[in-house]
């Protein structure tokens, strides 16, 4: 390590707070514990972030420059993410407690068609979900 | 219910052992019928070309049809927690949640 430059060893830790603090991240996102209040998250991804940009202008070697560049790109794309997780409904048409639900026709898995009159006489848990990934 | 294509369900689904019955809504004409289309602003799948997104719901269903629960995610980061999902069961459907 001593013969690394500074800028090169300053860009390690702020590679390695970030993908230490996105792989948290990550763990709590599948465990579906994200807390709602992820200021601290974004705190900490902007400050590994800001740690990259400092680490380049303290200058590294040519390789050395790659774990401060990942530390900017992660540290700055999961907070925006966040800014644009919010989902909105149309209140007047969204589906709501007491009501019945509309009756639709879809196709599954095996392309198999579906009709919702299936479920009449069952109790019955539908998910939408936003896609696979 | 998601917009992913029956092909890449049949995939997911065996990935992830799912054994619910899984439907595709690529045009999300069921996610309007029942107003869940998110109008936020959407990061839709890349390869799949989704014009829009579900806002992540669950709901769940009585015998005659009608709509004793429902939690709508306001932040798509965080979903119905599946316990919480299952306390609902227990209370709407009156049975064990097992």
């Amino acid at each position: 390590m001593a013969s690394l430059k500074t800028g090169t060893k300053i860009g390690l830790i702020a590679a390695l707070l970030a993908a230490a603090t996105a792989r948290y991240w990550f763990y709590l996102a599948s465990e579906v514990a994200l807390p709602t209040d992820r200021t601290l998250f974004v705190a900490v991804f902007l400050f590994a972030a800001a740690l990259g940009v400092f680490a380049l202008v303290k200058r590294t070697s040519w390789l050395g420059a790659i774990p401060p560049i990942f530390a900017i790109v992660i540290g700055v794309f999961l907070p925006l993410t966040v800014s644009v997780s919010t989902q909105i409904v149309e209140r007047d048409s969204v589906i709501e407690v007491g009501d019945a639900i509309p009756q639709f026709k879809s196709i599954d898995g095996q392309g198999q068609a579906f009709d919702s009159a299936s479920l009449n006489g069952h109790l019955v848990l539908i998910k939408f979900f936003r896609a696979h990934w | 219910m998601s917009v992913d294509l029956p092909e890449v369900i049949a995939d997911r689904r065996h990935l992830h052992g799912l054994q619910a019955t899984m439907l595709s809504d690529q045009q999300l004409t069921v996610t309007d019928k029942f107003g869940l289309r998110n109008q936020g602003f959407h990061s839709a799948p890349g390869s799949e070309e989704a014009e829009a997104l579900p806002v992540p719901a669950t709901l769940l269903i009585d015998k005659s049809g009608k709509v004793v629960w429902i939690d709508l995610s306001a932040d798509y980061q965080r979903r119905s927690d599946p316990s919480v999902v299952l306390a609902a069961m227990e209370a709407h459907f009156d049975i064990a949640g097992d």
